[in-house]
């Protein structure tokens, strides 16, 4: 699982570390080391945030199973409104998992149970009445493999606002001349503007949106969730599949989302967390969220020995 | 591997060895074509073809290849021919050839040498166990060819020596005189032998081994697909032939040829006239036609369908999309597929002790829809269930995920997703219940050979009223005919002969093509939806 990046110094501690069976020096934790990862208990001021003003979202002691399968043990954390929050970690540590749990997507997958607490703006959404219609148009979602629906590119756009009664272009609007056609066409535009989608589609709004490629059907995703205006914003990974100028100009989006939506996102690109992110939390394996904090101050001064391990590149 | 030799990545140009094997696979070919085309009388036996009776040739044929094969492979065997065999032919081939020769010796033992039954099992035992030896034992190159070869050349010789000639009959004894005769177990030996020889000549000419079981396979394969679809297209082709004289009768053409119809209140007269398909069975037609079947029959499929399909998909709907899967499901999935299964007769007496006396008490149009409609309806739920639980999941969570709600995802995504499947489904249950008798006999049928004014007229049919039930529709409470009805009773009851249909064999048979042109006519509209649908899935 995690492998060790064999630059001198680094040998040298893992290696001390080994033979010490505990405590490195240099630090003032109890450590221990098993295959390059260090072993330390996480304290509880790590996950703590301070900021100003009122979080959009918070979770307390969130625990989810898969089966007899411990997922994400005891997760809390606040998010703050109008900010972009960055969740990084090694790949299987539970990022989509808990972001599953903030538009309580995790709901549709039989074998998950969750225990504990989501608000959105001091509500509770872990408890009976929620309706989870009206929880998801507010919490879009894009997801981490692109999933556009069979058809058109303009339809994957508008689908989200026709069903939700806000456009209609049904055949009964058209007959009495109340179709929102040109809204249609100015709500595809735009979105698919902000997603850097347009110059490649323009021409072909009409084709089936399964002849994207990969990278093009992941920013129609992406556009398709911005279409339905929700407030909070989770993207997993949605720049997996990006070339460079896509990349920037999807960071570029985000960057100007977070003016009035709450944007969280999953990376494993731990230069883009730094760039556009205003908080990151690091999940590192077995589901603990490890260190949670302002973006500068986990990369430049991780509190915690494995979260700098992880950034600095030993392991994960 | 013991005897095998390497084989070139990249093979030389084609030996003259290739090409002698290939030949043999050629020859093989045509002569399954020609047993083909005898087992269905295009060519009789006796016919001479260049000179030689057919029965000769295929004999002559058959001996020429026999040898061909186990020349190639004892050539093989003793170095003359580079090829790639295996140590042995393995036991599927062994186990038929021994099974092949255990018949082959039996038979000629205790029919041709008249031994009984405990000199044919010896002899069996004697030519099986030598055929499986001989295949099992040696190198491959002798163990697929020889038995083969052996096997044609003995047929060959048996055809070319008149053991079993033109005039042949292997009367079985049976009470009821079964028997078979030349012309047809001729043409059958003959096809079977040329595709033990066109897979062992195929073998060498893949110079045995992989590449040559490869071959194998698929010439054997490919000789069987096309049999199958020659068969089919033999089976249309019969029927349209025998159809066809009957269908034409009277075909006119030319302005006010036709009868006068009235569309949209205005009246004129077609410019055809087809009398088969626009006349009924009357005693002043010149020429008798079916029309009443023809309407009844497609009303009856409207009918059904429209009753199936949306209480199907509904029902599909609800299993697939909101029942959670467990006991209910399971129970619910067995019933279907039951139903699916239950013999149409059933449906049946059904509809006669259920649906008729509480529809008017007689039988009805209305009946026949709704029991042929019940008949549908699982296989609807069926594949409609299948064709939804294919829809990927993600488009499922991807519009949850949007804020959408769950009957409006399933409208707008997974159904549509779903349509080709459920069309699918649709088109094979109509080809199903268009075609069938027994529920019609029983729930709907009119009189056998109905005159074109008992012509149901759904549509014109309607009325209005100010009272309760508000509309009715006297012609949906009427018996009437359906074509599987019409031809069932006009060949098995022998009904017709004594009504006003002259010639009545012609008649049967342009009564069977209408009905395959109906059928054949809904499977067109359906691919059409089909096709559609899918396109609309699909890029491009
Ligand atoms: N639907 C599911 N059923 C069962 N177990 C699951 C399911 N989804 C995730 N898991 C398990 O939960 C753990 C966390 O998975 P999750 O998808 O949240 O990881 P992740 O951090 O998003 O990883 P990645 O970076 O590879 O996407 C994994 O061990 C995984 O096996
Ligand atoms: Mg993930």
């Amino acid at each position: 699982m995690s492998e060790t990046r064999q630059t001198t110094d680094d040998a040298q501690a893992t290696a001390d570390s080994e033979l010490a069976g505990g405590a490195s020096p240099g630090t003032d934790q109890p450590l221990e080391v098993t295959s390059g990862e260090t072993r330390e208990r996480t304290r509880e001021e790590w996950v703590e945030h301070e900021f100003e003003g009122e979080a959009k979202l918070s979770v307390s002691d969130l625990d989810v199973y898969y089966g007899d399968d411990h997922a994400l043990k005891s997760v809390s954390m606040e998010i703050p409104e109008n900010s972009v929050t960055a969740l990084i970690g090694p790949s299987g540590c539970g990022k989509s998992t808990f972001l599953r749990c903030l538009n309580r997507m995790n709901d549709r997958i039989k074998a998950a149970s969750i225990d504990g607490s989501v608000r959105l703006e001091g509500e509770e959404l872990y408890q009976d009445g929620v309706n989870l219609v009206e929880l998801r148009k507010r919490v879009g979602m894009v997801f981490q493999s692109p999933n556009p629906f069979p058809k058109s590119i303009a339809d994957n756009i508008s689908y989200g606002p026709r069903k939700h009664g806000d456009l209609d272009t049904g055949l009964l609007a058209n007959l009495l001349g109340r179709s929102d056609d040109d809204a249609v066409d100015e709500l595809v535009e735009r979105s698919l503007q902000q997603a850097a989608l347009w110059d490649e589609v323009n021409d072909r709004l009409d084709d089936n949106a399964l002849g994207l490629s990969g990278g093009q059907q992941q920013r129609l995703c992406i556009a398709r969730a911005l279409a339905t205006d929700p407030e909070v914003l989770l993207m997993d990974e949605p720049a997996s599949a990006l070339d460079p100028i896509a990349t920037s100009k999807i960071e570029d989006l985000v960057h100007d989302l977070a003016e009035e939506y709450t944007v969280v996102i999953v990376t494993h690109n731990m230069q883009q967390a730094a760039r556009i992110s205003d908080q990151t939390a690091v999940f590192l394996t077995g589901g603990e969220l490890v260190e949670y904090g302002d973006t500068d101050q986990v990369f430049e001064d991780p509190q915690s020995q494995r979260v700098e391990d992880y950034i600095s590149g030993k392991f994960g | 591997m013991a005897g095998a030799t390497d084989t070139a990545l990249v093979s030389e140009d084609t030996s003259e060895t290739e090409a002698v094997a290939a030949g043999a696979v050629g020859l093989a070919a045509v002569l399954f074509a020609l047993s083909l085309a005898s087992v269905f009388e295009l060519v009789t036996i006796t016919d001479p073809v260049a000179g030689v009776p057919m029965v000769a040739l295929l004999g002559g044929l058959l001996v020429v290849l026999g040898f061909a094969v186990v020349t190639f492979g004892v050539g093989s065997r003793l170095g003359y021919v580079a090829t790639d065999p295996r140590p042995t032919a393995g036991l599927l081939a062994s186990g038929t050839f021994g099974l092949i020769w255990f018949v082959v010796g039996g038979l000629v033992a205790s029919q041709t040498l008249g031994l009984g039954t405990a000199g044919w099992v010896v002899a069996s035992l004697v030519t099986g166990g030598a055929a499986f030896a001989v295949s099992a034992l040696p190198r491959e190159d002798i163990g697929s060819t020889l038995p083969a070869g052996a096997l044609a050349v003995f047929a060959g010789v048996v055809f070319l020596t008149g053991v079993i000639g033109p005039s042949w009959l292997w009367d079985l004894g049976w009470e009821q005189q079964a028997s078979f005769n030349a012309e047809f177990t001729i043409p059958v030996l003959t096809a079977f032998c040329s595709l033990l020889v066109g897979w062992a000549a195929a073998k060498a000419y893949g110079g045995f081994g992989a590449r040559g079981r490869h071959i194998g396979a698929y010439v054997l394969v490919y000789l069987n697909a096309i049999s199958i679809i020659a068969l089919l297209f033999l089976l249309v082709a019969f029927t349209v032939l025998k159809g066809l004289p009957g269908l034409f009768k009277g075909l006119a053409f030319g302005a006010g040829a036709g009868p006068e119809v009235t569309l949209v209140g205005v009246t004129f007269s077609l410019p055809v006239s087809w009398p088969f398909v626009m006349n009924g069975v009357a005693l002043l037609n010149d020429v008798n036609g079916v029309l009443p079947a023809i309407v009844g029959t497609i009303w009856l499929v409207v009918g059904a369908v429209l009753f199936a399909v949306p209480l199907g998909i509904g029902a599909a709907v609800f299993i697939t999309e909101y029942a959670d899967r467990g006991r209910f499901t399971q129970v619910v999935e067995i019933a279907t597929n039951g139903l699916w299964s239950t013999p149409s007769i059933v449906f049946g007496l059904f509809g006669l002790a259920f649906l008729v006396p509480r529809l008017g008490n007689q039988k009805s149009l209305l009946a026949g829809m709704l029991t042929l409609g019940f008949m549908l309806l699982p296989l609807v739920v069926i594949t409609s269930r299948e064709s939804m639980l294919a829809v990927p999941d993600e488009y499922r969570d991807a519009s949850a995920a949007l804020g959408v709600t769950k009957w409006q995802t399933v409208r707008s995504i997974v159904l549509p997703a779903a349509l080709p499947g459920i069309v699918t489904g649709i088109i094979l249950g109509v080809g199903r219940i268009a075609g069938e008798t027994a529920p019609i006999l029983l729930t709907m049928s009119g009189s056998v050979a109905p005159p074109g004014s008992q012509t149901v007229d759904v549509l014109g049919g309607f009325q209005l009223q100010y009272a309760p039930p508000f509309v009715t529709n006297p012609e949906l409470m009427q018996a009437t005919s359906a074509l599987p009805y019409q031809l069932y009773s006009l060949i098995t009851a022998g009904v017709g002969q004594s009504s006003n249909i002259s010639a009545i064999d012609e008649f049967r048979w342009a009564t069977a093509l209408i009905l395959l042109v109906v059928v054949l006519g809904f499977y067109a509209i359906g691919i059409a939806t089909r096709y559609y649908f899918r396109s609309k899935l699909q890029h491009d």
